[in-house]
């Protein structure tokens, strides 16, 4: 074991460059595990509660009686679906438009703290790039998915998905000013654009000392994420699919696929900002004490989704221009207000 | 205009292609002989049976309610009897979707668009045909409007009787085309 | 009170030689042949002085045996007095044409349209004269003729031809020439029109708009129909309709069966109200026979028509709940769940969840189960609860009153301009219940009121809706305590044929005013049965509804009519 850490620090001491690709690598590999398992729980997760609110079972023939193989299924048939391109299509922006969806998870993925390990009395955090601006890098990177959004629309030169593509640009300008103010308001408080800092100071839930902002924070999330009753760019039941109607097999999956993703990334964005990320009391007991920073932000994170669910259950979709309209004339300018009771309050615990 | 057509592609590429060659043979051979044993390969091992696993526990099937079987089609896929235990959910969008449910009588100005639904659906695709009017024209057998035989326009995998069908029918006909689906040998079909 | 008797003195005094037949059936029936030259007069003078405000349809026939084609105008009012006056115009069956009441009467239009191409009677006046049902091969085919011949023909049993004209549609053709069969080919003159397609596309102005298809097939229709939206951007600047994917041909279809044959046609005319559509054509029989209905058979009619309203008006709200929330949104899958109740219910006495054929001529098939009231008992004060639940979801969502309030307005007058009937009028504050205006079955003893909205938007059709479910669940209430003991069938049998006679009977389906028009000519088939639709007549308002909304309006808009295309394609 010395042997081997031996040979890793000299490695690292004469190619400095190399050893930070390899880190990097191996950080990848496992974010990118950690995310898209993450994901497919939580679209299992979603068509669970989802049916267990509509009165209704959901899944749950095939994996035992929970059916937590129905993804797996729902994976290998989209992979071994004809792939059809339609005619008309811009081809180039149609195959890539999947691709970029993803890789803007990634991005995200790529900065945000997925927990801590409580080692010896305090908390190293698990993030791969710790930057000095993740909050904000994190809250832009989340909104690329609407330029994927938008070249799949655009390219599929289909009605419905260039209306949903049109639907997406203009609900994510709406609201990506918003969501950015409030990043800013929790920053004020936190004295720090970094989001392991920005966890580390909230000896108080930023959901209470500042629950206006809170509030903008989640409807702005609901709506980048495009849940109900923010999904217009999809919108099942007038632009048929919305963005991904000309969409099939695995491109098709791999959109909805990044949904998901998104959700996942989005909600810990929130724990992390507003609900203390991995704070609460640790577990009194060995190698549980280590992860209970984990433990709690799963729970946190669980929460969250379950939320957006009930949420997806029981509201009414909003109309496009309601949207915006909503957007531009409550939600920036009480995002302002939000920012001027941050600094007060922030300057007056300072 | 498309940003395939401001960065234009070589056109030479495909006639560059030709040329090249693997172990002295054209690559587009190579290539060929080797998708063709993969598939071989897949088709007679376990992988075969992994394939048709996930097809069978997921068929969506085309939201179009066409008649009477139309509401129950609504019904089945709802609360009630919910189509979602068997991995079975509405798509609206045919590009989606895997099996297309003929919900009642298809008329001779509907069959065109109907077609056109069926050819849009990516394969492998199925087709179930529900109740009396879609299997044979059923009490309007002498009307002036309806296709009499479906079955003469699209392959259809199961029948379900019944005018209309109750929903219990409906998921015993999507268990039977679930069994069809795994018994299927040749998974070749795109 | 207007009778009858003094419309018809009205119009012999106003126009003298105008009436050449006429047949007072009731206080609340006229029949009356009037002079082709005088129809519009005629009509005009009934809407203004004795405010038959009410288009309620037209029918065509074909007397081949007379050599001539008969229109027949179905007028009603809206309250203000209860006579229903069929007004018959009669044309030489070479080169039929009467004069259009579309000047007079705005939705006259789609009936017009519908008799022209299915019986080629031309109406002078008309401003668009375009095939709304028939697909583009049959049009020229007169299919409603007598002489039509279809497949198979019934008389001979001889099948006709698959013969693929040369615009590659394919057609039955009897008898076809030999010519014709060895090419397999047929040239068919038969009249060009713009195609739908062609006539939108001259719609567009500019390069900034598109239309956008709404069907036939997506979530928004309850079966196929198209709606197509001229768009610029999200606003829908003109809307345009097509009918007929599931167009049947029921009414010429009934003529080749059996009188009691029928009763399974009408079930399948309307899926989800099957048993008011049997109600009607029973009581349009029954009213040819002269039959009288045993009371206990009339209150398990009533029973079971109220039940059936209650599920068609769950299943509407419940499929409109998916077109403004989608289909993870739960409360429409309670409706659904809540419905499956009420479907037991039917099914225990009916034996069918869906087509039942249930009522028969003079009574209804069987008696209601052992139980029945027990289990009634049960569901119905769960249904109310419910019902009131969902009332309140409503009344108290700010997301839904945004969405839907205001939004696809009618006002009264142009309610009953447009023909509406049923919720969609209703919620414009018109209280026009047919339950009120006919006095059929035990409704006149019962106790209920006619419910009215106030603002006549979509909000208020869905309100109107389910505060009628708990109408419907009173109504039942009564019923079940007042029932006697007694037949259900009338005790002589019915015979096979019927005597020659005509009726026109109208009953409260759950989406209007549902009105057939039969017609017997001594023979074991009916010689016509015209069914006035009430979703026919709303659907024609759908088209100005939707101008200047969102694309999202309106595919709410058309929701919140409670669509049934089958039944106006029939």
């Amino acid at each position: 074991m010395d042997g081997i850490i031996e040979i890793i620090t000299k490695f690292a001491a004469q190619e400095p460059a190399i050893f930070a690709l390899i880190i990097g690598l191996i950080g990848a590999a496992v974010i990118s595990g950690v995310v898209n398992v993450g994901a497919m729980l939580v679209i299992w997760g979603e068509r669970k509660v989802l049916s267990d609110f509509c009165n209704r079972f959901g899944p749950n023939r095939v994996g035992g009686r929970w059916g937590i193989l129905q993804l797996g299924a729902d994976a290998i048939k989209l992979f071994t679906k004809e792939d059809i391109i339609p005619g008309d299509a811009d081809k180039g922006v149609y195959v890539w438009a999947p691709i970029v969806a993803s890789m803007a998870t990634m991005l995200v993925a790529a900065a945000i703290p997925f927990g801590a390990l409580h080692i010896g009395g305090r908390n190293i955090p698990l993030v791969v790039a710790n930057m000095d601006i993740s909050a904000f890098y994190v809250e832009a990177a989340l909104s690329l998915m609407a330029i994927a959004v938008f070249m799949a629309g655009y390219s599929s030169n289909n009605k419905y998905s260039i209306l949903g593509a049109f639907r997406g640009i203009a609900r994510m300008i709406a609201y990506e000013v918003p969501m950015g103010v409030c990043v800013i308001s929790v920053a004020v408080m936190a004295h720090s654009l970094n989001l392991v800092e920005i966890v580390e100071s909230q000896t108080v839930w930023y959901a209470f000392a500042q629950p206006l902002g809170f509030a903008i924070f989640v409807i702005a999330l609901i709506t980048d994420l495009g849940r109900i009753p923010f999904d217009q760019s999809e919108a099942e039941e007038e632009i048929i699919s919305g963005y991904n109607t000309e969409y099939s097999g695995i491109r098709w999956g791999l959109l909805y696929f990044q949904e998901y993703n998104n959700a996942l990334l989005g909600s810990i964005l929130l724990v992390l900002l507003f609900l203390g990320g991995w704070h609460g009391p640790i577990i009194p007991i060995p190698i549980l004490d280590i992860i209970s920073p984990l433990i709690w932000l799963f729970m946190k994170v669980v929460i969250v989704l379950w939320f957006f669910i009930w949420v997806r259950s029981s509201l009414f979709r909003l109309r496009i221009d309601q949207v915006t309209d909503f957007g531009w004339k409550w939600m920036l300018p009480l995002s302002l207000l939000n920012l001027g009771w941050a600094v007060l309050i922030g300057s007056y615990f300072a | 205009m498309g940003i395939s057509d401001v960065i234009p592609v070589p056109v030479a590429i495909d006639e560059e292609i030709e040329k090249w060659t693997i172990f002295g043979q054209p690559v587009a051979e190579v290539w060929f002989t080797t998708t063709e044993k993969i598939h071989q390969i897949i088709e007679m091992g376990p992988i075969k049976n992994i394939f048709n696993w996930g097809r069978k526990n997921s068929v969506y099937f085309l939201m179009q309610p066409m008649g009477c079987c139309g509401v129950e089609m609504f019904v089945f896929g709802a609360a009630p009897y919910d189509s979602d235990r068997f991995g079975c959910i509405p798509r609206n969008t045919p590009r989606q979707t895997d099996v297309m449910i003929i919900s009642g009588y298809l008329t001779r100005k509907y069959l065109p668009v109907f077609k056109n639904l069926w050819e849009q659906m990516p394969e492998p695709k199925w087709c179930i045909a529900i109740g009396e009017c879609a299997i044979s024209g059923g009490p309007f057998y002498d009307s002036y409007n309806i296709i009499q035989n479906t079955g003469d326009y699209f392959p259809i995998d199961v029948f379900i009787p019944g005018c209309p069908p109750r929903p219990e029918q409906f998921l015993e006909g999507l268990m039977n085309l679930q069994e069809k689906i795994k018994q299927r040998k040749d998974i070749r079909d795109y | 009170m207007t009778t009858a008797s003094e419309v018809l003195s009205s119009i012999q005094s106003a126009f003298p030689g105008a009436v050449i037949d006429s047949r007072v059936e009731s206080d609340l029936r006229l029949w009356a042949t009037i002079d082709s030259k005088k129809i519009l007069d005629v009509c005009k003078h009934l809407s203004s002085k004795h405010s038959f405000d009410h288009y309620s349809g037209s029918a065509g026939v074909d007397w081949i045996a007379r050599n001539e084609m008969e229109v027949v105008e179905i007028m009603a009012s809206h309250g203000t007095h209860k006579v229903v006056a069929m007004l018959k115009v009669k044309t030489p069956r070479e080169n039929p044409s009467v004069k259009s009441l579309t000047g007079l009467y705005w939705n006259a239009s789609w009936y017009e349209r519908e008799i022209w191409e299915m019986l080629g009677i031309n109406f002078e006046g008309h401003p668009e004269l375009y095939p709304l049902l028939l697909s583009d091969g049959l049009i020229g085919a007169w299919p409603w003729r007598k002489d039509f011949k279809g497949y198979p023909d019934l008389t001979t049993g001889e099948r006709a031809v698959e013969i693929t004209t040369p615009d590659g549609y394919t057609e039955y053709r009897f008898p076809p020439t030999p010519a014709e069969v060895e090419a397999g080919t047929v040239v068919v003159e038969r009249p060009k029109y713009p195609t739908f397609q062609e006539r939108e596309e001259m719609a567009i102005t500019s390069d900034s708009e598109m239309i956008m298809h709404l069907g036939p097939q997506h979530a928004m229709v309850p079966g196929p129909f198209l709606l197509d939206v001229l768009v610029e951007g999200e606003r829908v600047k003109k809307a345009f309709l097509d009918l007929g994917y599931i167009h049947k041909g029921i009414e010429k279809i009934m003529e080749n069966r059996s009188w009691l044959q029928g009763i399974t046609y009408t079930d399948r005319m309307c899926y989800v109200a099957a048993l008011s559509n049997n109600e009607c054509y029973c009581g349009a029989i029954e009213n040819i026979l002269g039959l009288e209905v045993p009371q206990r058979a009339q209150y398990i009619r009533v029973i079971v028509e109220e039940l059936s309203r209650i599920q068609s008006h769950l299943i509407g709200t419940g499929e409109f709940l998916t077109l403004i929330a989608g289909v993870g949104f739960a409360p429409w899958q309670y409706m659904i769940m809540d419905r499956e109740k009420i479907i037991s219910l039917i099914e225990s006495v009916t034996g069918a969840r869906l087509t039942h054929s249930f009522v028969r001529f003079g009574g209804v098939r069987n008696d209601l189960p052992e139980g029945f009231a027990e289990q009634c008992k049960k569901v119905l004060p769960y249904m109310k609860s419910r019902t009131e639940e969902f009332i309140e979801l409503f009344a108290q969502d700010p997301i839904y009153h945004a969405r839907m309030e205001n939004i696809g307005s009618i006002s009264p007058e142009t309610g009953k301009r447009m023909g509406c009937s049923g919720p969609v009028l209703r919620a414009t504050g018109v209280a026009y219940d047919m339950r009120k205006e006919d006095p059929i079955l035990v409704y006149p003893d019962l106790d209920f009121k006619v419910i009215t909205g106030t603002r006549g938007d979509s909000a208020d059709r869905i309100d109107v809706r389910l505060r009628e479910i708990l109408e419907s669940i009173h109504i039942i209430e009564q019923c079940l305590d007042r029932i006697p003991s007694g037949p259900i069938k009338p005790e002589a049998k019915v015979p096979k044929k019927l005597p020659a006679g005509e009726a026109y009977y109208r009953v409260e389906d759950p989406r209007g005013e549902m009105g057939m028009y039969v017609i017997s000519d001594g023979g074991a088939n009916p010689y016509r049965v015209k069914v006035r639709g009430p979703f026919y007549a709303t659907f024609q308002t759908l088209t100005p509804l939707l101008e200047g909304t969102y694309i999202a309006d309106a595919v709410a808009i058309a929701g919140s009519m409670d669509g049934c295309p089958s039944e106006s394609d029939r």
